[in-house]
């Protein structure tokens, strides 16, 4: 045989293997968010008032960066990570790795974005996100995300679906005031929080889904006099999709219920940590969103714009140092470029009335009224 | 406290009991109707409920494959489901 056509049919296996699949996968995926806020605050407080105006092209409400690494390892194993600069630094939004060990059934392991409620998992990217900003109250409280372990799949019921979820994570960590925050990778105390939601998807088409979600665990550092207090925490979500011709409506929501056990705090006022002051640490948060948008209309671009509008509120405890009640409207006009692509314009009010202990230092009765306005560009990666 | 947990665990039994009842009573229709949807209508079911639907042409099928797995720790799909949605989204 001809020594150039062996030559040839030799680069052509080397080719051939080349572009073999094999076994593993790593890609970048992720998102960017960029955009412009205009806010005028409005602070009253004993009949007295005083106004502040800013703008800013990227702050902390409107500019993310935070690129995915999806590492898949044969059929069982996928490993992901997504760093992400926000707020003025570079943090991670979650580092985990998933073992498909069974239909129905996902382990994970890591830095786990926890499943209570709907919102933070599945609806919180920028560029799926249907405003510029997340329900106030919802995105992070209770902290969402922790390390852990966790077990959750889905499977068909007949004409039904149902989904779950259950983590067993470090838990979230209680301040000496009654505050809680999220997890640090050095547990505070040697309880764990388990954390579970129960999906249900009634309708064979998936238009609806209900979930109900339950967190229970204690909060305190270990050997602190708060090491006892528990965490007992409740959520409610739905997610409805309808297509009514030519419109698609998009309703959303999620309301947490979070309820401490009683304790006596410190007052960070009295330096020698001596007086104690105790309040019910009960708080709630909630939100529920439409949008709607023309996608089977025959214009090309009328069939790209949506409207979207967003009704919350967030109440933290009465008579602690952080008491207050927030009411919150949101609208928004978005012209969606690509499936993964948004411009956002989006109007947001939030009133917010101080009800903290005035013998802590609180101004009970403040008002704080917040009207912001966001242009914002969403991409998916 | 102990009458307050036992309340607790009777209202935990009692969802539990109606959940495995819905179940039970939904399993026993043959769901011909979801065996048989596609790849193109599942993916047009199951992506909208969180964001829009993605164009076929945007990944590779490896890259599908692998996105098919990040979606399916998300919205919690069945195995069957991300099956048929990925081979359609790779065509």
């Amino acid at each position: 045989m001809d020594s150039s056509l062996l030559s040839r049919v030799s680069d052509l296996e080397n080719q051939v293997n080349y572009s073999k699949p094999g076994e593993d996968h790593l890609m970048i995926a992720g998102l960017a968010t960029f955009g412009f806020v205009a806010n005028k605050t409005t602070n009253t407080y004993q009949g007295e008032s005083s106004v502040s105006k800013t703008n800013s092209l990227a702050d902390a409400d409107n500019y993310e960066f935070s690129p995915m690494f999806l590492w898949r390892h044969g059929n069982k194993f996928l490993m992901e990570f997504e760093p992400s600069l926000n707020n003025d630094q570079v943090s991670v939004n979650w580092a985990e790795v998933s073992y498909f060990a069974a239909p129905g059934l996902i382990l994970n392991a890591g830095y786990l974005v926890i499943t209570f409620g709907i919102y933070p998992k599945r609806l919180a990217a920028g560029w799926i996100d249907k405003l510029a900003t997340d329900p106030f109250g919802v995105a992070g409280s209770p902290p969402t995300t922790d390390y852990g372990i966790e077990a959750e799949g889905g499977w068909q019921a007949g004409t039904m679906k149902f989904s779950y979820d259950v983590s067993l994570t470090n838990g979230m960590q209680l301040l000496p005031d009654g505050e809680l925050q999220g997890a640090t990778i050095t547990d505070n105390n040697n309880n764990k929080l388990l954390t579970g939601r129960l999906g249900w998807l009634p309708f064979s088409n998936s238009s609806l889904e209900l979930g109900v979600s339950g967190l229970t665990g204690k909060v305190g550092d270990q050997g602190s006099a708060l090491q006892n207090v528990t965490a007992n925490m409740y959520a409610f979500d739905m997610d409805l999709v309808e297509n009514i011709q030519p419109f698609q409506l998009n309703i959303k929501g999620q309301y947490n219920i979070m309820n401490l056990s009683n304790a006596n705090y410190i007052d960070p006022n009295d330096p020698t940590g001596n007086t104690k002051y105790t309040f019910t640490n009960h708080s709630t948060t909630g939100f529920i969103q439409a949008s709607l948008r023309p996608t089977l209309s025959n214009n090309n671009v009328v069939k790209n714009f949506e409207i979207a509008g967003r009704y919350g509120n967030y109440t933290t405890p009465a008579n602690s140092m952080w008491g207050s009640k927030s009411n919150v409207l949101t609208c928004g006009l978005d012209y969606w470029i690509t499936w993964r692509t948004v411009v956002k314009f989006t109007y947001e009010a939030i009133k917010s009335t101080n009800t903290s202990a005035i013998n802590l230092g609180g101004t009970p009765g403040a008002i704080n009224q917040s009207n912001s306005m966001y242009l914002q560009t969403s991409i998916q990666l | 406290m102990k009458i307050l947990i036992n309340k607790k665990i009777k209202i935990l039994l009692a969802l539990g009991l109606v959940v495995s009842t819905l179940v039970e009573l939904n399993s026993c229709t043959a769901s011909k109707k979801i065996e048989a949807k596609s790849g193109a209508q599942l993916w047009a079911e199951n992506c909208q409920r969180c964001h829009n639907t993605p164009s076929p042409s945007t990944f590779s099928p490896e890259q599908w494959k692998t996105i098919g797995m990040h979606m399916q720790t998300r919205a919690l799909l069945t195995d069957k489901e991300i099956d048929k949605i990925v081979a359609f989204l790779s065509q």
